[in-house]
């Protein structure tokens, strides 16, 4: 296990075989016309190809803003996001985003909000029948397809949620603070389903969360930020446990305990 | 597939064990209660004479109906008077809500043409629709086209506010679903928009439906030669409460039945709305 502190991402290293690149992103919203909010300052990453990235930080320090850049739904005030290179401009299917709140349609069954990502690109219902059951069941859903959301409990909710950003097989898989609403029964059930999902489809992830144990549960680098406005990079910690992990594990708690120490002076 | 449905949980009924307790708190008991003491009170009333001569008895009542479905009133059987409000009112509301209901959305995805109609429509918002009465018979004479008129007027304003709400309403984070998975606007209007406006389009027009029955009786109440408000006002005139109260009540059952019909109608657009509120 090696802990670098403060170990932002350098320029030298170069942007080849990185899937995703964030170079010195900032970004301020104006609120009520004339107040402004600086919500991110300077911050650089760099995710390899398939690399399960943890963006950790209390509420209110800029880590949905963070993702919700990436995503290409908001447009920083200085920097860019890269995807293979290329610079990001707005949203698209080559991404996938799980949103904390789930934001499944009501009126759509789990088949019918899974399988809205192929019906917008124009694939047959025969064909994207097909391919929506295949990440219902990947994610455990199967025999659930003609129930609507408020059918569901919250665990499964977003099981639908991650189905339906799998579904487009984008490459790069966004979560925000996808699990926030569970119980912790349920939350530790779904980090392990998460694992078990990307080792069956492995991706490039972007995970955003507030808690430490599930930081380094699902990580293989951890990115903490500063618990302040505007949001700040504080330090990478790369995470090579074996999976799946354990909660109780020695090497485990040996980590929480640098990272709870480390991110306690910034807050 | 356990351990994701352990949530499912079944409703078992418990069998108590039959008493007179059991009777009295019984909820269809009580409704037959209320509903008898509400009769027995108003057949006490009209029966003693507490309010004069002027409340008929129930069965006086559904005599006085039975009567009107054979022998016409004004030329018009008991069917022919329902008929001809129920008309007035499909025809407003129909051409009300075919309006409104666009416009509304209209407005609610296009800054400009929300800049343009809002003003003149927030002018002539706050006028209660009964207000326009004397001016429309002025425009379009005693016939059918003023009572129309009326109910556009009246249904116009809930059915655009409501379409209008809808849209404004909608949770941001919809749009972006659609928007990350590769759709375009287009398809966001197509997608979230529509659906998630039906429920608060439909309760708009739950509400025009009665705002119309008030907006009928009001017009057929100032000048009509048919319809339910002008056999109420024939009862007042020739002194027979037993004709006003049966309008009255043919009214309600009426007013009752359309609304009905648009429950139907929404059940049948917005079926996720159903089991939600069954729960």
């Amino acid at each position: 296990m090696s802990v670098k502190e403060s170990g932002v991402v350098s320029q030298e290293k170069g942007q080849d075989g990185y899937k995703i690149v964030c170079e010195r992103i900032s970004k301020e919203f104006i609120q009520k016309g004339t107040q402004r909010v600086h919500v991110l300052e300077d911050i650089s990453v760099a995710v390899r190809k398939n690399e399960f990235v943890v963006i950790l930080g209390p509420g209110q320090s800029g880590k949905t803003t963070l993702l919700r850049i990436i995503a290409g739904l908001e447009i920083p005030t200085t920097g860019r996001v890269l995807l293979d290179g290329r610079e990001v401009t707005g949203p698209g299917p080559d991404r996938g985003l799980v949103f904390q709140g789930y934001m499944l349609f009501p009126w759509k069954t789990v088949m019918g909000n899974v399988e809205i990502g192929p019906k917008l690109r124009g694939v047959p219902k025969k064909e994207r029948r097909e391919i929506a059951a295949r990440y219902i069941k990947l994610v455990g859903l199967d025999g659930f397809e003609n129930h609507y959301p408020h059918q569901l409990s919250g665990g499964m909710k977003q099981r639908v949620g991650i189905a339906r950003a799998y579904v487009n097989s984008p490459e790069v898989m966004l979560l925000d603070e996808p699990f926030g609403q569970l119980d912790a029964q349920t939350r530790y059930y779904m980090e392990k389903e998460t694992v078990r999902i990307w080792e069956t489809e492995r991706r490039t992830v972007i995970f955003v969360t507030n808690n430490i144990d599930e930081a380094i549960y699902l990580g293989d680098r951890i990115i903490t930020l500063q618990g302040k406005l505007p949001g700040r990079m504080h330090a990478v910690y790369e995470v090579d446990l074996p999976r799946p992990r354990e909660h109780t594990d020695m090497k485990f708690l040996e980590l929480r305990h640098i990272i709870t120490e480390a991110s306690e002076l910034t807050l | 597939m356990e351990a994701v449905a352990n949530e499912v949980q079944k409703t078992v009924r418990e069998k108590r064990p039959f008493t007179l307790l059991t009777i009295l708190k019984n909820r269809w008991f009580l409704y037959a209660v209320s509903m008898v003491f509400f009769f027995w009170l108003w057949d006490f009333v009209g029966e003693r004479r507490i309010l004069g001569s002027s409340l008929a008895r129930p069965h006086e009542v559904l005599i006085q109906l039975a009567d009107m479905v054979t022998n016409p009133l004004a030329g018009k059987s008991l069917f022919g008077h329902i008929w001809a409000s129920t008309q007035r009112i499909l025809i407003g509301f129909v051409i009300a809500s075919v309006v409104a209901v666009p416009l509304g959305l209209l407005m609610a995805l296009n800054p400009y043409i929300n800049a343009v109609v809002k003003p003149v429509f927030d002018l002539l918002k706050p006028m209660p629709p009964i207000a326009w009465i004397s001016i429309s018979i002025l425009w379009f004479g005693i016939g059918e086209a003023s009572k129309v008129f009326i109910i556009i007027i009246g249904t116009f304003v809930p059915c655009l506010l409501n379409s209008y709400n809808g849209v404004r309403l909608i949770e941001p984070e919809l749009y972006d679903v659609v928007r990350m998975l590769g759709g375009n606007r287009r398809q966001e209007i197509i997608n979230v928009c529509f659906p998630a406006s039906f429920p608060a389009i439909f309760a708009g027009l739950q509400i025009s439906l009665s705002i119309a029955w008030t907006c009928v009786l009001a017009a057929e109440l100032v000048s009509a030669r048919s319809g339910l408000g002008f056999v109420i006002i024939l009862g007042m005139n020739l002194a027979r409460p037993a004709l006003i109260v049966g309008g009255m009540v043919v009214i309600a059952v009426v007013a009752w039945l359309t609304t009905l019909l648009v429950t139907a109608l929404e059940k049948l657009v917005c079926p996720w709305k159903r089991e939600i509120e069954g729960m």
